[in-house]
């Protein structure tokens, strides 16, 4: 036993060796040893011991551990899942939707180019444009291109369409009349009940009475450890202090900047000052829509153009992201440079940030890590356990078992509920919460490490609103009932849902 | 939670995102706010506003212990059932000259009916020239111990601009006469000798013409600073421009015809030393808009709304020469944005103060942020106390002021002008559910706990009836406060018998 244990810590740790040599911080961090094994402290008599500890004196120690926490959370992760293949996928149908989703977004946007003639590679600005484009970088607002043959390549509605069309295999022996068709219960995702979220949440239910001054000092200290497992276990309370926020979601996300950061930055920032790309234009459109006309947003419309630009630029991001990957045949398309094809409200994942960062180069690394470890995953159909169809599987067997009469309601009307909350979920909230309460709740998502917070905290809006919902019969009045969400607070309500019998 | 019933009804009506305009359903979201707030341990940024400077540990205890709320909280659950058996008693009359669905809308919902200004009304909601025609002499209006309206006669006191700088530097000179701690000056930064330490709150400002030689003096201190010139009585940013060089002053006068001469002078002007280095966010300059409810002047009794909002300039601010003559870079009037082409009707430029103190909360830090909130409670409970002795502290009256801040990028608040008739017209759709609580909120601060108009009434509201009110100042309380600390001081348990009492 203890063999195979050996053999599996071995593995795992070849495994990371192999890993940590892909990151940009490798050559940085082997540099810095490079220098300690020379540093006098250092006997050759006894190197073990004393590169032990001139590591960990300078610090060093703190910074390989948070990139093996990361790594292991991110990439090996991901291989883990990507091992698991079987020649015989049950949930293959859903899979073979993920790609073929994928596909048909960026069908659209190749149309789209095609339609406008406009190449989908981009092509350099010409000289005029640049120099505009360039000197009105930090007031992009009044920056001024002709948008109305744009549109969105998608929106909300377009995939809550697609998820409700998802097929299964037909199960046999079973009266398919009874079955409303667009019930998620016959996709075969394992999702938590909520014990197991109460078990998974545990933490946010232990109360302890810190005052606001305790909690600063508290996390002022965790911070100068610059442990990213401490910071991120900070998170779980629910109560960070404003001040640290940004701190500490870059340590969790290990986001904080490099000068290899920045210089990647302005690599961005150039590639989108010499070419005309038509994800620019899909930036513009989708801001105005959104951030430019949202009244907790509109102050920080030009940090998002210039943040969201970049982000169009980035080849890192598709490399990092995960795709459902399936065998379907039949023509692919490209892509713009960082994968993600721009969708009605995707600028909405980037605006609570800036509620955190004064300069955009920070904002963009974490929200680009926030993006890469969850955002994506709501815009996608996959099979992971917190892709956009587990969360929604999720929202139904909570409401179907903890609000029964709720759901027999909304099945008396005819009315999917998931359409109620889908804009929500698509979103994480941002957009529909206030962002002081938005961001509690984004801290839960880092903390707890899950989205499954969203469909829960959907049904705990959906519960404490039941009444007047009951009372209403048409899905405008459902909608009009549930617009308004500056009131709800969502510690307490999340607190209360988790400890109620 | 009485406000339930209503929700319900209102969400039966129905009816897609427009139904938002509809006041009913701004009732619901209240309903919301009460419910959603049970079981919170409430943490909200509001709590900021109200811690005052450190400047205040340098004396004047009356302003001590601002979170005062009153002692009347038991008799709060009543009050509902109270103003229901009044109703029977008394049908309230209520009048006014603006027809703001905001203002009508919360007095039908008190089953208030309407009334001409001649016949027996209790309630006025009346313009500016209207209360002082009721105040004047000639009118031998007397009103009764039922009445109440919503300005005080003499109110330019504090709205006018020349009048506000006029009483602010006496209330100064006062106060360094009788050598009091607060009037304490420093040497200032910039060589022109002293400026006041705590009550340095407004811009060096003058009256033209008649201050005219004061600020060439002053001016040729700084002469590469810009000034803004404003019409004493004109609001909305009506008349206002900038000016950098003393011979456009000169030019402008020549203009005018010579305003320089009182005796033919229409109007007068005050000329400020211009804020030029605001707080940008988002490259933008922005003012607050904070609402003000001052129940009495003498004991001095007001109270902030804790929603105020920042207004935004449509277009970047650009100190550069050219950009001197654009008034969508300088002026935050939402009367003077609105005709730029960039004006956006969804959230008209207005943002909440809430966000702005979660946005430097979070990039600046919470000392810093607590700092500004209480620099800006401090500098309006001052302006207040300014104008307090020459204030008609009518027992009929209250009044709700708007008041503009800058701040500036060191981040301090400068207090740029009192409006007594803040605008009740709606611009969005959050504007319009901001303004309707802030008169249902007034109505319940200033009436009595059973709804009549009562000037007998001692004007001590309890913490429900504040609602998004909070305490500025009660100096009577603060009063009453200061005797019970002197006699627990001798008392060994003193910080809690005092605590306790408040709240009881």
């Amino acid at each position: 036993m203890e063999e195979l244990q050996d053999a599996s810590i071995h593995h795992m740790t070849a495994r990371v060796i192999a890993a940590i040599k892909n990151t940009k911080s490798y050559e940085p961090i082997y540099k810095e040893l490079q220098r300690l094994v020379c540093s006098p402290g250092v006997d050759k008599n006894d190197m073990r011991n004393t590169l032990e500890n001139a590591i960990k004196v300078a610090g060093l120690e703190t910074e390989i551990r948070n990139m093996i926490y990361n790594l292991v959370r991110s990439r090996l992760e991901r291989l883990e899942v990507g091992n698991n293949k079987t020649t015989s996928d049950p949930l293959g149908y859903l899979k073979r939707a993920g790609v073929l989703w994928d596909r048909r977004v960026r069908k659209s946007l190749n149309a789209m180019c095609a339609e406008l003639k406009v190449p989908l590679h981009g092509q350099p600005r010409i000289s005029a444009d640049r120099e505009d484009f360039v000197a009105k970088w930090n007031e992009l607002s009044n920056y001024s291109m002709d948008l109305a043959n744009y549109r969105p390549v998608y929106a909300p509605k377009d995939l809550l369409e697609v998820l409700l069309s998802l097929k299964g295999p037909a199960k046999t022996n079973e009266n398919t009349d009874k079955i409303p068709q667009w019930e998620f219960s016959h996709i075969a995702l394992p999702v938590k009940n909520l014990f197991e979220l109460r078990t998974h949440y545990a933490d946010l239910l232990r109360i302890d009475h810190y005052s606001a001054h305790d909690l600063s000092v508290q996390c002022q200290r965790i911070l100068e450890s610059r442990h990213a497992p401490l910071c991120q276990q900070f998170l779980k309370r629910g109560s960070t202090p404003a001040p640290y926020r940004g701190a500490l979601w870059a340590a969790v996300l290990d986001s904080k900047l490099h000068d290899y950061d920045i210089e990647y930055w302005q690599k961005l920032r150039n590639s989108v000052w010499t070419t005309d790309h038509i994800v620019d234009k899909l930036v513009f459109k989708d801001i105005q829509l959104t951030a430019s006309n949202d009244d907790q947003y509109f102050v920080f419309e030009d940090v998002l153009y210039q943040v969201l630009l970049c982000f169009s630029r980035d080849t890192d991001i598709a490399n990092c992201v995960e795709y459902e990957t399936f065998p379907v045949k039949g023509k692919t398309y490209e892509g713009p440079p960082s994968g993600v094809v721009p969708f009605h409200g995707i600028c909405m994942f980037a605006a609570p940030f800036c509620y955190l960062y004064d300069s955009p180069v920070c904002l963009y690394y974490t929200f680009r890590a926030f993006y890469i470890r969850y955002c994506h995953r709501l815009t996608t159909i996959n099979t992971h356990p917190q892709g956009i169809v587990s969360l929604c599987l999720l929202f139904e067997k909570l409401l179907q078992t903890y609000e029964p009469k709720l759901w027999s309601h909304f099945r008396e009307l005819q009315i999917q509920p998931l359409r109620v909350v889908f804009k929500w979920l698509m979103r994480g909230f941002s957009g529909h919460l206030p962002p002081d309460q938005l961001l509690v709740l984004w801290d839960l998502i880092l903390g707890f490490d899950s989205l499954e917070i969203l469909p829960l905290f959907a049904i705990i809006i959906l519960s404490f609103r039941k009444e007047s919902i009951m009372q209403v019969s048409s899905l405008d009045s459902i909608e009009a009932i549930l617009a308004d969400l500056s009131s709800i607070k969502v510690l307490p309500l999340v607190q209360l849902a988790l400890s109620r019998d | 939670m009485r406000k339930h019933g209503k929700s319900n009804a209102a969400c039966g009506r129905g009816g897609g995102g427009d139904t938002l305009l509809e006041p009913p359903v701004s009732t619901w979201t209240q309903a919301w706010r009460i419910a959603s707030l049970q079981p919170t341990l409430d943490q909200s940024a509001y709590t900021m506003y109200g811690r005052l400077p450190q400047a205040r540990d340098a004396g004047n205890a009356a302003l001590g212990g601002g979170g005062g709320n009153g002692n009347g909280s038991s008799s709060n659950a009543n009050a509902a059932t109270c103003a229901n058996q009044a109703h029977d008693k008394l049908k309230i009359g209520y009048c006014t000259d603006l027809d703001k669905s905001v203002l009508v809308n919360n007095f039908e919902k008190r089953g208030w009916h309407q009334v001409n200004g001649d016949d027996d009304w209790h309630f006025y909601w009346a313009g500016v020239q209207t209360c002082r025609n009721i105040f004047s002499v000639d009118s031998g209006y007397r009103m009764h111990d039922n009445q109440m309206i919503n300005h005080f006669p003499n109110h330019y006191e504090l709205s006018r601009k020349d009048l506000l700088v006029k009483n602010i530097k006496r209330y100064r000179k006062d106060l360094e006469r009788d050598g009091n701690p607060l009037a304490e000056k420093t040497e200032s930064n910039n060589s022109s000798g002293t400026r006041y330490l705590y009550l340095d709150f407004v811009p060096t400002t003058f009256v033209l013409p008649a201050d005219y030689n004061m600020f060439v003096e002053e001016y040729r201190k700084f002469p590469l600073s810009t000034w803004i010139m404003k019409p004493c009585g004109k609001s909305q940013g009506a008349g206002i421009f900038l000016i950098n060089k003393l011979s456009k002053l000169k030019k402008w006068s020549r203009e005018a015809k010579g305003p320089f001469h009182p005796q033919i002078a229409k109007e007068s002007y005050v000329i400020s030393r211009y804020i030029d280095n605001p707080l940008l966010i988002g490259g933008k300059k922005f003012d607050l808009r904070l609402y003000v409810l001052v129940a009495s002047f003498r004991p001095l009794k007001a109270y902030l709304f804790k929603q105020g909002f920042c207004r935004f300039c449509t277009v970047k601010y650009d100190t550069s020469v050219t950009e001197l003559d654009n008034m969508y870079v300088h002026l935050t009037n939402v009367s003077v944005q609105k005709h730029g082409g960039e004006y956006n009707t969804l959230h008209g430029g207005k943002w909440s103060v809430q966000n702005l103190a979660l946005y430097l909360e979070g990039t600046r830090g919470k000392e810093v942020t607590d700092r500004l909130f209480g620099a800006i409670s401090w500098l309006i409970v001052h302006s207040l106390r300014a104008v307090a002795p020459v204030m008609a502290s009518d027992r009929h009256c209250f009044e709700c002021y708007g008041y503009d801040i800058i701040i500036d990028n060191t981040l301090k608040p400068w207090l740029v002008e009192v409006n007594a008739s803040p605008s009740l017209t709606s611009t969005t759709v959050n504007d319009r559910i901001l303004k309707y609580k802030l008169i249902d909120n007034i109505l319940s601060v200033v009436l009595p706990p059973d709804g009549v108009p009562d000037v007998r009434w001692q004007k001590v509201p309890s913490a429900d009836a504040l609602g998004n009110f909070e305490l500025l100042i009660d100096e009577e309380l603060a009063a009453q406060d200061e005797a019970q600390n002197s006699n627990s001081n001798s008392n060994a348990h003193s910080k809690t018998s005092k605590l306790g009492s408040r709240w009881k």
